[in-house]
């Protein structure tokens, strides 16, 4: 009976274990070598020992501790975030879904200058530029995989004119691999539909710009 | 879990708080902070643990965590303090309407390259003179 728990055996056998210390009153005993535990199979048979072990068997005392706290956690509120009604909290630098953003008249800030491209260590922006009709120099394509994406933000610190940024949507799993393949049109968009909380975070942040 | 009766009859008695369980198994109040231009409800109750104190009702059946639009985002993700109903966002005009993720449907992105083809075919002349 005294089998059913192990951890309740071994604190019977280290409390009786006879552990000495060197002191003034024992001074032949200082020079021999002392087992800190004595032998596994020890089981202290005095009274109190005995009647301690069967006492905690008999009440079932750990199945009522572990009884107690279980029902301790039920009247708990639960921390676990109910998700699509509530949300967790995000950084404002959070770098989520790429966005292109424009110049408060509407203007495209991308100038093709190709420094995210350059340092994007996944290779996953691709951009080509062209001349527009009136002499500024813009992309005719500006491709992200986001399926290579490793969201490391170097784009977005990269930029000279804060046109790429990674705005604070996560929410954008697709189905299919190709919907993650954005082209220009796909960012644009994003930077349009994004822009008021993409600025609120970039004002939010500007002591740190 | 504080004072479950007075949750109960905020939600508008028991067998309104039975269905909202059963949309979103939960059950909780809280003051209105506002509405977007969906329909989705917003909420906040400072009783609730730091953390999980605001809350969206979502206006449509098929609820789907994108759509809530930018400027609620920020408020519902703990990024700010100031829903848009105290600090509205700079009007721009070139502002889209917000879009849920479309995935799955018929009005999801499609990939295409936003280039002319750098290599035309040849189009054979006509004998049409």
């Amino acid at each position: 009976m005294f089998r059913i728990s192990s951890n309740l055996y071994k604190a019977c056998i280290y409390r009786h274990t006879p552990i000495r210390y060197f002191s003034a009153q024992q001074p032949s005993r200082a020079h021999k070598y002392m087992y800190v535990t004595s032998h596994p199979d020890y089981i202290p048979m005095d009274w109190k020992s005995t009647m301690d072990r069967n006492a905690q068997t008999l009440l079932l005392t750990e199945l009522i501790t572990g009884l107690m706290v279980v029902i301790g956690s039920m009247f708990k509120e639960p921390v676990t975030i109910n998700y699509p009604f509530e949300k967790g909290p995000l950084s404002p630098r959070f770098r989520g879904e790429h966005a292109l953003r424009r110049y408060p008249n509407g203007e495209e800030r991308c100038i093709a200058c190709k420094l995210c491209e350059a340092i994007c260590p996944a290779q996953a922006i691709t951009i080509e530029a062209e001349e527009r009709e009136d002499g500024s120099r813009r992309t005719t394509r500006y491709d992200i995989d986001m399926t290579k994406c490793i969201y490391c933000g170097f784009c977005q610190e990269a930029c000279p004119v804060d046109a790429i940024v990674e705005g604070p949507n996560f929410e954008y799993s697709t189905e299919t691999h190709e919907e993650l393949l954005y082209n220009k049109e796909k960012l644009l968009n994003n930077g349009d539909r994004w822009e008021k909380e993409i600025a609120a975070n970039i004002d939010a942040d500007f002591l740190y710009r | 879990m504080f004072s479950w009766w007075r949750t109960m009859q905020e939600s508008g008695g028991l067998w309104n708080s039975i269905k909202i369980i059963y949309r979103r198994s939960d059950l909780r109040v809280g003051t209105l902070v506002g509405e977007d231009a969906n329909g989705n409800k917003y909420y906040e109750n400072l009783r609730y643990q730091f953390g999980r104190h605001r809350f969206v009702d979502y206006k449509l059946k098929e609820f789907d965590a994108s759509q809530v639009p930018p400027e609620w985002h920020g408020w519902l993700h703990y990024m700010t303090d100031n829903p848009p109903t105290k600090v509205p966002p700079v009007p721009r005009k070139f502002h889209a309407e917000h879009q849920a993720n479309w995935t799955g449907t018929t009005k999801d992105y499609v990939p295409y390259s936003t280039t002319r083809p750098r290599i035309q075919s040849w189009i054979p002349p006509t004998n049409k003179q």
